[in-house]
């Protein structure tokens, strides 16, 4: 019993690193990007990010030859979240448009790795014409790859793509460019100059790490009188409000601060609520707080991934590889920057989910 | 001729006890000895010096074969020949027999790996030797007592002992495994082997022994041919300690209510048909071998274990005890033989501790009462003389005396009729001990019904106006005090369970 | 070795100093630190700061008043993280507009009632079925998320009832947040009920022994189950006053509080081994790991160093607390 307890004890110690990395919110779905990307644009070189379109829907669709109905199959991370369901309604969109029937299936929360895998098998059974899949863990699924590649199907990876050389594109957000497309919102909105604070909702994942070093080195490069703080790491409601307490005490001049995920823009906005701070808010992704947030005005805006352009790029890369054309390494489902102005906009809020 | 074995002028110094003076032993090859005394009269210490389990203060010389060796530890004594297997037996359960035989010997793995198969290949080689069905691969856990002695024994014959040293080897046995045990130290023994035997029994030590050395309070007393003495001989050797005349009760049993009566009390285990009474005023004393079933008598009639049967009567009325609450609410106070583990809060004060089995007494509306507790608590160290600065002081750090008259104070605010005291002065020294029985006489004198077990014969002769002997969880026998002598005593404690089982068909 | 010569010993400094000893310690220690870091950490010094301190540790320090109770048993309680997402759930299921929105009073009867429930469940399993509260609560922890996620669908839930936030985010005393107010009125309650009433006694001679409490005729199960219903309830309070704080519950908050409840309670100077318990000294252990955050967080120091920090702060007062006791058991 007395090694049980020590145990215990020693457990409480370790756990209170925990809670740094364990946390997560529900609306938190993004996944890494491909460090290459090779379609983003700059957008430092446009002037929002809203009107910013990728490569990818330039291309004239219209060359695309119709199908016959056949399927294509889409085995995503999640099923019930409302991202994934904007996944799927793009994802019909571009079936709807081109005569091909979308099968869309995921897991019912994005820990069941065997059922994923069970549900892409049955995928590959069922012989669709291809096959999208959002990975969750790639090396459990790596036999059945092979099986697909061997079967001649296809195969698109999409949101955190699949380490692997058998897909043949990878739609995904490219959370480097949206973060710096909310760093350069944030410089614009506090007036070019100042302190501003940074709450990151992860530091070990490669979409944390983008979120965060893209906000910061977008800063760094073109906007000298903008100070970035040390960054802080919380991922959850209560431990980033009181972080933005703490810094905006600390930092009695910050003008703004940055959260990159929804607890972490949340959380900012109560701190500086509690502290009677004047601040400006920059968040990302979207979720009942944050919208709430921006519609009453105590956040300034946010970027958003766009799952429905996600599922419909996925789509259409398929469409694609069916007809044996070919296609970049990476395509960027791209991002939005949303705010009190356009959040009600229907292309804007396709995307977004509470 | 040499001896087998010589043990001469062993002591064993335990801080502030000295367990063994100068005892000396001998055994000769081809030779079962048995070993008799009373608890605490250093057996089993002088058995684990032999051993290697326990180092024997300077001066102590152990000879074997004619030559001096000096043991060193349990390896060492194994090396030289010596097994002991005791009366816990000392395997892991849930191992199979094989593992537990290999457990901590050198080749039973290799690298770290342990090879399963060949250990239960070479168990099966020695069971075979040995004439023993057991087999190897069972979990040591599900074989019955008796079963895992033969491991036991298989386990020291595998040593190629030439000493085997059995320390109360029928505890848990019954007849018929008896007698297979006593068929396989027939069978041990050789003429270049020995056997030392322990235990309480006299039929058994009767039976199986040549002759028989006796130790009382830690001191050599006698070593005697078995056939040439009466088994009497040997207890009175055993208790032969001086009794002083006036260490009997000063009270007298005026009245003839009986507050506790307990009838047909059966246990699972143990307790086979328990039926006694006690009066108001008066003490009841249990006195019995370890193992016998009075502290298991305790724990029965207070709740505190399950019994399979039996009816409880407090003052004339049937009351259903089905845990320590019942028995609490009865009026039945128990003090248990092991205070720390199950009578005292260390870590709390006295007056806490005092008034512990009363606190409803102590509360209104589930708030205590805290002037009344310090009230109380005062007023019973007072009466009990409790030497403690104040109330206040935590009872981790009063004497074994002064913790014993706190568990009695517990019961007396609780005003308990009955109260059970099992080994009442364990732990207590010995100028404390007058005290406890002065209280328990003052207790007697206050109208209490009182038990007390005990496994020191002058002490239960000391308090008890009557005298329930116990054996194998039978009572065999009642005495008056003015009757009871502790041969009579012994001579009920130690009877055969052949004999009990016979009594009772 | 006479009698005389052992209660001689205990002579010194009078109990009741001896027994705050520990409480005397850890309160230094909370005032060292905030010393340091109003030195060294820019504009630590104010009274907003101390407040944000106390705030923001209530929820932690209300749920470790119930856990030091069942520490003091020498049980633990696994289950008060998910717990209390799961209880602030539904909260916002019993009070929030778009779900049930029952009147105030009703809707917080309720929202105690399932903390009570939850402990009554850890108590039950502890009690009556045997099993270990380690294990026990652990299957509330696991559970409690569930049904937390289950009812909630994974939904934020807002609660916007405006009395609710003010009961317990408004401020009846200017300056001074409900939150603080609830935290030492609780606290108060709670040091009440340990040091003056059945149950905390009990909690108590559990935790030094529990087969002798029994043996005196306690019905510890019946108690036992008390102390853990008892901590429901005060989990229940953390749960609302941390839902009221932010107005909104996601389901899935609340992973790994029950360590910084466990480590506020040991801190304090509550025995893991059960039979020692401190009211204040909960508090003050609340208090000292959120000013070290606080602190470092003001001084820009990485969230790392900050857990680096509240760890050593743990094992050195168990530390602490385990040497002066052992000299004090050793005179």
């Amino acid at each position: 019993m007395r090694m049980l307890r020590s145990t215990l004890a020693l457990g409480a110690v370790l756990a209170l690193g925990l809670t740094a990395c364990g946390t997560s919110t529900p609306a938190e779905t993004a996944a890494p990007a491909p460090a290459d990307t090779t379609t983003a644009a700059a957008p430092a070189e446009e002037t929002t990010p809203a009107e910013e379109t990728t490569p990818a829907e330039e291309a004239p669709s219209g060359e695309l030859p119709k199908g016959n109905g056949e399927t294509i199959y889409l085995v995503s991370k999640g099923f019930q979240h409302r991202f994934w369901q904007a996944v799927k309604e793009g994802a019909e969109k571009a079936g709807a448009e081109y005569n091909y029937k979308v099968e869309f299936v995921g897991p019912q929360d994005e820990t069941q790795v065997t059922e994923q895998l069970n549900q892409l098998k049955t995928a590959l059974d069922s012989k669709p014409v291809a096959i999208g899949l959002a990975a969750l863990d790639s090396g459990a699924a790596s036999e059945l790859l092979n099986q697909i590649q061997a079967a001649n199907i296809p195969l698109i990876a999409f949101d955190s793509g699949v380490d692997s050389d058998i897909p043949l594109t990878t739609v995904s957000t490219d959370n480097t460019a949206a973060a710096e497309a909310a760093a350069q919102h944030m410089v614009e909105l506090i007036g070019g100059s100042g302190q501003v604070g940074l709450i990151c909702h992860d530091q070990t994942s490669t979409t944390g790490k983008q979120r965060c070093n893209g906000f910061q080195d977008w800063i760094k490069a073109n906007a000298p009188d903008v100070t970035v703080l040390e960054p802080q790491v919380a991922g959850a409601v209560d431990l980033a409000a009181n972080t933005a307490k703490s810094m905006i005490q600390a930092n009695p001049e910050i003008k703004g601060i940055y959260g990159t995920n929804e607890a972490a823009a949340t959380g900012a906005i109560q701190g500086a609520k509690e502290s009677g701070a004047d601040l400006v808010v920059v968040g990302f992704d979207s979720g009942k707080t944050q919208i709430e947030a921006i519609k009453d005005g105590s956040q300034a805006g946010a970027v958003t991934q766009a799952p429905v352009k996600m599922g419909y790029e996925t789509v259409i890369a398929a469409i694609k590889a069916i007809n044996g054309q070919e296609l970049p390494k990476v395509i960027d489902s791209g991002f939005e920057w949303y705010d009190k102005s356009n959040i009600d906009d229907p292309a804007i809020a396709a995307n977004l989910y509470e | 001729m040499t001896k087998l074995l010589e043990l001469k002028n062993v002591s064993k110094t335990f801080p502030g006890v000295k367990a063994l003076q100068n005892v000396q032993l001998d055994l000769n090859a081809g030779e079962v000895l048995g070993l008799c005394g009373e608890n605490g009269a250093g057996k089993s210490t002088l058995m684990k010096i032999l051993t290697g389990i326990y180092t024997p203060d300077p001066g102590a010389e152990i000879w074997l074969q004619g030559q001096k060796v000096d043991v060193r530890d349990v390896n060492h004594a194994r090396d030289l020949g010596l097994s002991i297997i005791h009366q816990e037996l000392n395997m892991v359960p849930d191992l199979t027999v094989a593992q537990n035989l290999y457990l901590g010997r050198p080749g039973s793995s290799k690298r770290g790996f342990v090879d399963d198969k060949a250990l239960n290949r070479r168990a099966a080689e020695l069971f075979e030797r040995l004439n023993m069905r057991i087999n190897p691969a069972d979990r040591v856990g599900d074989l019955s007592v008796a079963r895992q002695q033969m491991v036991e024994i298989a386990r020291a014959l595998d040593f190629d002992s030439k000493i085997l040293v059995m320390d109360e080897p029928t505890a848990a046995l019954t007849i018929a495994e008896t007698d297979a045990l006593m068929d396989m130290i027939r069978d041990f023994v050789t003429p270049e082997t020995g056997l030392i035997y322990i235990s309480h029994r006299m039929p058994e030590i009767e039976e199986i022994t040549d002759r028989v050395t006796v130790l009382r309070d830690g001191q050599y007393i006698d070593t005697v041919v078995t056939d040439d003495v009466e088994m009497r001989e040997i207890i009175s050797l055993m208790v032969g300690r001086e009794v002083s005349g006036d260490a009997r009760p000063r009270t007298t049993v005026d009245s003839d209510e009986v507050l506790l009566k307990v009838e047909g009390l059966n246990t699972k285990k143990l307790l086979r048909n328990v039926n006694f009474e006690v009066r108001k005023g008066e003490v009841l004393g249990f006195a019995g071998l370890v193992g016998a079933g009075r502290t298991e008598v305790a724990r029965a009639v207070f709740g505190a274990d399950p019994k399979e049967s039996g009816e409880i009567y407090v003052h004339g009325k049937r009351v259903n005890v089905r845990n320590a609450g019942d028995a609490v609410r009865a009026g039945i106070g128990y003090l248990s033989e092991d205070r720390k583990t199950y009578g005292l809060l260390l870590e709390q004060d006295v007056k806490y501790n005092a008034v512990l089995a009363a606190m409803n007494d102590f509360s209104i509306g589930g708030f205590v009462l805290d002037g009344k507790i310090r009230t109380v608590g005062q007023e019973y160290s007072d009466k009990l003389r409790v030497r403690t600065p104040s109330v206040n002081q935590l009872l981790g750090k009063l004497s074994g005396g002064n913790q014993q008259k706190v568990v009695i104070a517990k019961w007396l605010v609780r005003n308990s009729d009955i109260l059970i005291f099992d080994e009442p002065t364990r732990g207590i020294d010995v100028g404390a001990k007058e005290e406890i029985y002065t209280l328990i006489e003052e207790l007697c004198a206050a109208g209490k019904a009182i038990i007390v077990i005990s496994s020191e014969l002058p002490e239960v002769l000391r308090v008890s106006h009557r005298i329930a002997v116990m054996a194998h969880g039978h009572i065999t026998g009642v005495l008056d005090n003015a009757e009871a002598t502790q041969e009579n005593i012994m001579e009920l404690a130690t009877l055969g369970k052949a004999q009990l089982e016979g009594n009772a068909a | 070795m006479s009698t005389q010569a052992e209660t001689k010993q205990s002579g010194g400094l009078p109990p009741f100093l001896k027994s705050s000893l520990q409480q005397i310690f850890v309160f230094l220690a909370l005032v060292l630190i905030y010393i340091v870091f109003m030195v060294v950490a820019p504009n630590f010094a104010s009274l907003g700061v101390a407040m944000d301190i106390v705030q923001q540790s209530a929820y932690i320090g209300v749920m470790a008043l119930g856990a030091t109770f069942i520490i003091a048993t020498g049980g633990i309680d696994l289950s008060v993280g998910t717990g209390l997402s799961f209880v602030a759930v539904m909260a916002g299921v019993f009070l929030a507009g778009d779900w049930w929105n029952l009147p105030l009073g009703a809707g917080l009867l309720l929202t105690l009632l399932v903390g009570a429930l939850v402990g009554l469940v850890n108590g039950l399993n502890i009690s009556f079925l045997g099993l270990p509260p380690f294990i026990a609560t652990l299957a509330m922890m696991m559970a409690a998320r569930g049904l937390a996620l289950v009812v909630s669908d994974k939904q934020t839930i807002s609660i916007k009832n405006p009395q609710y936030i003010w009961l317990f985010n408004g401020e009846i005393i200017p300056g001074i947040k409900n939150a603080i107010v609830w935290f030492i009125l609780l606290a108060i309650i709670a040091s009440v009920m340990l040091n003056k009433t059945l149950l905390g006694r009990y909690a108590i001679a559990i935790g030094s022994n529990e087969e002798a409490t029994r043996l005196s005729g306690v019905n510890v199960k019946f108690w036992k189950t008390l102390i853990y219903v008892t901590a429901g309830v005060f989990m229940a309070l953390g749960a609302i006053l941390y839902s009221a704080r932010f107005g909104f519950v996601q389901p899935a908050e609340g992973v790994g509080f029950e360590l910084y409840v466990i480590a506020a309670v040991v801190i304090g100077g509550t025995s893991l081994a059960g039979g020692r318990a401190n009211i204040i000294g909960t508090v003050v252990g609340a208090l000292i790991m959120e000013t070290l955050r606080k602190g470092l967080q003001m001084m820009g120091v990485a969230q790392e160093w900050q857990l680096v920090a509240t760890g050593v702060v743990l094992l050195l007062a168990v530390f602490i607390d385990n040497v002066r006791r052992a000299r004090a058991a050793a005179v």
